[in-house]
């Protein structure tokens, strides 16, 4: 086997260099050399400005996007300047307006007469020339890699150790839209994008306070993605922003794409189906999320925000609850409740009734429903564990499908395996029914809770086949101790209702008014729990006052 | 993890061993019983005849369209206890045998004369019966009672079942009947059940309409102990009801105070009876107290009903209607069967409690021989939507 293996990687891979890695020396040009950020950070600059520019050449070799533009200061060959940038990542009119042509062009005019040295035109540059909104200077070159590659362009200046970065950055990236996962019908309509700085932006614009704090830091080994831990001081509870910087702190990826990453890294319960951090594309949410003491983190490259402790009740709040009038939103809520209960045992039970409980139905229903079935070959759980099958795939095929074609599914999935499978005899309509009701209900709550509920119907649905309405039972209890066994962040994830908090029940299953919810959850915006005044109720003035 | 695994494990085993019934039934795999039957064949055996949902003709809507053939199967099987029966059924029937859908428990006639004790105690063991099943009498055999055709429900053992919980007449569900079996002081009593013509469906032409016989109540069987010794017709039952204190709904129906020959009706809106005992160390009477309160609803006559005289009269005329039917089930209770249907003895033993112990087992004598005093209590609500005659020419 070596045999032919071994000529064939030599081919491909060409021999191992011996001792590669053991040459350090920064004047040699070696393309093959791998850098470690350890390695960059200790490396500083020097004044000479083509060793510099050598060397980052080096680190940035075969990176085709990177510029290195050398030019003269002031039309001035004496002294040298080499900006650096990677293409596409900073504003081009900014670079060649704002740098460029200031130091090139623009020069001469600030000192009139003045002869250019060496030495004055370093500080010339910082504090004259450069109308930037953010500058920075190092003289150390990890930070130099960094700031290129994060978008700033950084300034070379021959005889001086020291760069400066230029922050101007301007990619291409979505506008602010519209949420496309979590619609309202009242309610702002605008959604976060990938670029953190507009996200944490969109936060800023609704909370305008000193307390709300942004705090930032670099996570993944290779792609250095920007993260930021948003919080609300006074507001929140100390010990979890603690707790979540200590939990991201401990966390060595190589990458960290998008907040699932982080999520899965930090959760409190890893084997659960059920999710222990709030994910939403809505700002006014995490507002809201903020506002009550919670944590937020946001991920540089998606619109999707964490929040910290998650409750379990949250499944059943949409932001719209507190935007429509209380009455409506309370029935809503209930009916919430309702739908997931439906998703998860709809299917279960009424496979459970069909088996085992005849003698649950209402006579003249059971005679229905035996008929319906008198031609169906199939035992009940066998169709409906199919049924459901089938309406998993459409799903998911409904979500990957290119968009010109979503008719074609909608059809296929109503026509032929509604219409089609119970003419054929193939189904009973009931069971079509049943689980048609269970899919649309999965929909009408939270959409990271029906995830968690899509999989635990096929276990009940198991267990009502096996053991009928007690297998269901027992399926209800199970999932309710392990429910009572979360914490999210070292807050019962069945808080308010168990442990009890009757003044958080307003905001669980109902929603009071907000005249009457006085107070932040308890559990997690203990540390100023009064949201409001009292007595906001409004009221016709008291008998006896004078207008 | 593996705790909560092994723990759910052990559930699922502990289902299997201690729940008892593995009873996983597909609903194809059912026969539905709609209707059983008991009658007893001239050499003393049980024949139970069951009316089955014949599933497959009652598809409703959609495919395959309802009424293909009949909608029930009536099957009959004999043996020497209703279980037996039922075994000898189950060679004939291809699907297991489910009664929690049962609706009507019907007695022969001849199964009734010889003590229904024996053919209760089955239904009552079984898990699978419900109590709510109404018990009814048939004048002649259960098994025609149960091969009769209904036009307008899906099966006849349902129309039944309907016609029972309209409480238009005496009706009684299986729990209550075996309350009255096992309560001194008191009869069974049960609907009576028998086929009698009900309505014509109408052909193209005249020749080609069919006339229907069809099961119906027509009054309530009484018992003594446990057997059958006679029945009440319908007017007779309501003043059963009357003195049951039962009285839901219905009409009395009285004749005109002031134009004889004509007649009044009034629907009955609300009504309520007390029986109070006494007992003076030798005789037992009872004073029951009825109150009825109606509505008038249809007037032949064409007196004004506004004036207060009028109206006095016809609330009289209603008491003494009232009365008349409760004294007709009471003279045949008393008379001819020597039977307390009305729950009496269990008025006295409520107010008595010592003395009942010393008459308790001649009560049927006694309350044969009681005087029972009626104190009437009516009045005329309403008028419906008219005051006076509307046709009247003033």
């Amino acid at each position: 086997m070596t045999r032919f293996v071994k000529p064939l990687r030599v081919r491909l891979f060409g021999r191992r260099k011996k001792g590669s890695g053991q040459d350090n020396s920064p004047k040699d040009l070696q393309k093959d050399k791998v850098f470690s950020d350890q390695e960059l950070q200790n490396l500083g600059l020097s004044p000479d400005l083509q060793a510099n520019l050598l060397q980052v050449r080096e680190i940035l070799s075969e990176c085709s996007d990177v510029v290195f533009r050398e030019f003269d200061f002031a039309q001035d060959e004496r002294i040298k300047l080499a900006l650096i940038y990677v293409d596409g990542l900073v504003d081009k009119t900014q670079v060649s307006d704002q740098i460029l042509r200031s130091l090139m062009l623009d020069a001469p005019l600030v000192e009139q007469g003045g002869e250019f040295t060496r030495a004055r035109a370093f500080m010339l540059i910082k504090k004259k020339l450069l109308p930037m909104h953010d500058l920075k200077e190092t003289n150390n070159l990890g930070q130099v890699i960094d700031a290129v590659l994060e978008g700033a362009g950084v300034l070379l200046v021959n005889g001086h150790a020291c760069a400066i970065i230029n922050y101007s950055r301007g990619w291409e990236g979505r506008k602010v839209e519209e949420s496309q996962t979590e619609l309202v019908v009242r309610g702002p309509r605008e959604a976060f994008v990938e670029t953190l700085r507009v996200n944490t932006s969109l936060l800023r614009r609704k909370i305008k306070n000193p307390n709300l704090k942004i705090e930032t830091m670099k996570l993944g080994e290779v792609t250095k993605t920007d993260v930021a831990v948003v919080y609300i001081k006074g507001i929140v509870n100390d010990k979890i922003v603690a707790e979540v910087k200590e939990r991201l702190n401990r966390i060595k990826i190589d990458a960290v794409l998008e907040t699932g990453y982080i999520e899965e890294l930090i959760e409190d319960s890893p084997w659960s189906p059920f999710c222990t951090l709030l994910h939403t594309e809505r700002p006014d949410k995490v507002a809201a999320n903020l506002l009550e003491g919670r944590v937020a983190i946001l991920v540089d490259g998606t619109p999707y925000v964490l929040t910290a402790p998650l409750l379990f009740v949250e499944s059943l709040q949409t932001p719209e609850d507190y935007y429509q009038r209380w009455p409506v939103s309370s029935a809503t809520r209930l009916f919430r409740l309702f739908t997931i209960i439906v998703s998860l045992l709809a299917p279960s039970v009424y496979v459970a009734i069909i088996t085992y409980h005849h003698e649950m139905l209402p006579t003249a229903l059971l005679l229905s429903m035996a008929a319906q079935r008198e031609l169906v070959p199939f035992p009940v759980f066998v169709e409906a564990f199919a049924m459901e099958f089938t309406f998993e795939i459409l799903r998911e095929a409904s979500i990957r499908l290119p968009r010109q074609v979503g008719q074609a599914v909608s059809i296929v999935g109503a026509l032929i395996i509604g219409e089609a499978a119970v003419r054929a005899g193939l189904v009973g309509a009931g069971t079509v029914i049943v689980v048609a009701l269970t899919g649309i209900a999965s929909f009408a709550y939270c959409y990271a809770a029906s995830m968690s509920i899509r999989l635990l119907r096929f276990p009940i649905l198991v267990l009502a086949g096996i053991l009928g309405l007690y297998g269901v039972i027992c399926g209800v209890l199970f999932i309710l101790v392990h429910l009572a066994t979360l914490r999210s962040f070292g807050v019962p994830f069945l808080s308010p209702v168990a442990p009890l908090n009757t003044g958080g029940l307003k905001d669980t299953v109902v929603r009071a008014p907000w005249w009457a919810m006085l107070r932040r959850p308890r559990l997690i915006g203990m540390a100023n729990p009064q949201r409001e005044a009292e007595g906001l109720k409004p009221a016709p003035p008291p008998a006896g006052r004078k207008r | 993890m593996r705790k909560l695994l092994a723990c759910l494990a052990l559930l699922i085993v502990v289902a299997g061993i201690f729940s008892g019934c593995w009873s996983r039934k597909e609903m194809s795999e059912l026969a539905i019983v709609l209707g059983a039957g008991v009658d007893r064949t001239p050499d003393g055996q049980v024949r139970l005849t069951l009316q089955l949902a014949r599933t497959g003709a009652l598809a409703g809507g959609g495919e395959g369209g309802g009424g293909r053939g009949a909608t029930t199967w009536v099957v009959s099987g004999t043996g020497s206890t209703i279980l037996d029966a039922q075994r000898k059924l189950a060679e004939r029937i291809s699907r297991h045998i489910n009664w929690t859908h049962n609706v009507v428990y019907i007695f022969g006639e001849e199964a009734a004369r010889h003590g229904i004790r024996q053919y209760t105690n089955y239904y009552s063991r079984s898990p699978q019966p419900r109590e709510i099943t109404w018990v009814l009498v048939a004048k002649g055999e259960a098994k025609d009672i149960l091969e009769t055709i209904s036009q307008l429900e899906n099966t006849s053992a349902q129309d039944i079942g309907y016609l029972a919980r309209a409480k238009t007449g005496f009706s009684i569900n299986f729990k209550d009947f075996k309350v009255m079996l096992a309560t001194k002081g008191s009869n069974p009593i049960a609907s009576r059940v028998e086929i009698v013509e009900r309505g014509v469906t109408l052909g193209p032409e005249k020749e080609k309409s069919v006339v229907h016989k069809g099961a119906a109540l027509t009054g309530t069987a009484v018992f003594r102990e446990e057997k059958l010794v006679g029945w009440l017709d319908e007017s007779e039952t309501r003043g059963l009801l009357w003195l049951r204190g039962e009285i839901l709904k219905g009409v009395i129906t009285l004749s005109s105070p002031t134009e004889p020959g004509k007649e009044i009706s009034v629907e009955i809106m609300r009504g309520h009876t007390e029986v109070e005992p006494y007992y003076d160390g030798e005789s037992v009477w009872f004073v029951v107290k009825i109150v009825v309160e109606g509505d008038l609803l249809e007037q032949q006559s064409s007196e004004d009903i506004t004036e207060r005289d009028v109206r006095k009269a016809i609330e009289e005329e209603m008491a003494r209607e009232v009365e008349e039917k409760a004294r007709l089930a009471l003279d045949k209770a008393q008379g001819e069967y020597g039977v307390d249907i009305f729950g009496f003895g269990m008025a006295f033993h409520r107010k008595y409690p010592r003395e009942w112990a010393e008459l308790e087992d001649r009560w049927d004598e006694v309350f044969a021989g009681a005087y029972v005093d009626f104190v009437l209590e009516s009045h005329l609500r309403r008028s419906g939507l008219l005051g006076k005659r509307g046709s009247v020419r003033e």
